[in-house]
């Protein structure tokens, strides 16, 4: 559950210090509260699968103080436990952006111009996530999800695994198989120049002894009943049926990780007529992601241990590839181990 | 499915596309449509309403007893046993 008793907003300024207005804005809560109740969970802070309480309360500016916030704390319950984690205001970022293209849509400010915000909050009358507007009087409750852990040792992973791309000690550890990249490889190749993609399934793992969790891909599932084309890969409810029954008939007590897709840049290029010297700087090319990329992960992968993988085409090297997670409630490129597997 | 119908409500298990955020509804309305259901369980469930251009997101419910995606002009009393597992499936697009 997450009960949050304040309404925030923001006040704009051109790059000069003078004001541009204020806005009210909705902030989506619900990364902040999931990451603090998963990065205390790795630690063992708290429960692994336990359904839990998340408050957000705003942090007051010391200087300026109430209303002015300098960002907000996310304090969690769970099983009697208490834990807590604090967000910077470069959260409200994306709300920021939104607002500033609203001034920009009013004449206030030019498109392309720095601006600066300064977030605010207010008591509000009831908690905010009450009955929305015409909606529905109803009561949920949020139940343990049938989510296992493998209890593992993290070193055996690390021993059978190379670090690939830029490993943050502070990530959940993700071990992917180069078989797991190589089908996905074959698949970007193979849709010559649509976007393409599938379902990361794997297994979460548990070292008691440290603590730690980690994620090991097991499998890509191609997925089915997609729209591809140059520039974007449309998941249809179908796409998620034909994922959930492959997991059932694998049966392996595999659950979902995530989604990748392929990004056909040098299609992209093309159409652009981007110089072969463009193309080895575009910011395109490697560690993309785009808006609507995180769109999917925050509707079908909210988990905070959930990965993101793409593919990247481009014309002037092989198929490389970019890893996404969660990260302090954002989503962020991230390294993981590429796992040796036996063939015994 | 009147047998199943009661003034209190349709007891029900929802999730999100990934089995990973589960949800129980004691009392869904029998008189609510579907859609009106789905609608309500986005913003209970903490899961976005809309794609990053502010347009509406469409989800399907599925039935896992019937293996069908609910139709959302369906009544839940007439769709829906006490007891019954759905899962929210959006259309959505990566880029």
């Amino acid at each position: 559950m997450l009960v949050n008793e304040f309404r925030y907003g923001l006040l704009l300024f051109r790059e000069d210090g003078s004001a541009l207005g204020s806005a009210s804005v909705t902030v989506d809560w619900e990364p902040a509260a999931e990451w603090t109740r998963f990065h205390h969970a790795r630690r063992g802070a708290v429960p692994l699968c336990g359904e839990g309480t998340a408050s957000i309360e705003p942090l007051w500016d010391t200087t300026e103080g109430e209303p002015y916030v300098s960002g907000f704390r996310v304090a969690y319950e769970s099983g009697g436990q208490n834990v807590t984690a604090d967000f910077p205001s470069s959260y409200f970022r994306e709300q920021a952006a939104q607002t500033s293209a609203e001034f920009v849509k009013r004449g206030k400010l030019a498109a392309g111009d720095t601006y600066l915000f300064q977030a605010v909050a207010f008591a509000q009358n009831g908690n905010g996530h009450a009955k929305p507007a015409g909606g529905l009087a109803l009561e949920v409750v949020e139940e343990k999800p049938d989510l296992e852990y493998v209890e593992s040792s993290l070193d055996d992973f690390r021993r059978r695994s190379s670090p690939a791309g830029l490993v943050d000690a502070d990530d959940m550890p993700v071990f992917i198989p180069q078989r797991v990249l190589d089908e996905t490889a074959a698949l970007t190749r193979g849709a010559e120049g649509r976007e393409t993609g599938g379902i990361l399934i794997g297994r979460l793992h548990h070292d008691a002894a440290l603590p730690e969790v980690f994620a090991e891909v097991s499998a890509q599932i191609p997925a089915e009943h997609t729209q591809g084309t140059v520039a974007r890969l449309t998941f249809t409810p179908e796409t998620w049926s034909a994922a959930s029954a492959a997991i059932r008939l694998r049966s392996q007590g595999e659950v979902y990780l995530g989604y990748w897709h392929s990004h056909p840049v040098r299609e992209w290029c093309r159409a652009k007529e981007c110089t072969p010297e463009k193309q080895k700087t575009c910011q395109l090319a490697r560690d993309f992601f785009s808006e609507d990329d995180r769109a999917v992960m925050r509707a079908a992968f909210p988990r905070a241990h959930s990965l993101g993988l793409v593919v990247n085409d481009t014309a002037f090297l092989d198929l490389s590839f970019s890893l996404f997670g969660w990260r302090e409630g954002k989503i962020h490129p991230r390294g993981f181990h590429l796992l040796e597997e036996s063939h015994a | 499915m009147a047998q199943t119908e009661t003034l209190e409500g349709i007891s029900l298990t929802v999730s999100d596309v990934s089995g990973q955020k589960v949800f129980r509804v004691p009392k869904a309305p029998a008189e609510a449509t579907v859609g009106e259901l789905v609608q309500s369980l986005l913003s209970q469930m903490h899961l976005p309403a809309n794609d990053p251009n502010g347009q509406p997101l469409a989800y399907q419910a599925r039935l896992e007893r019937e293996g069908r995606h609910l139709n959302a002009a369906e009544r839940v009393g007439d769709a829906l046993e006490t007891g019954d597992k759905l899962m929210l499936q959006p259309n959505i697009d990566a880029g």
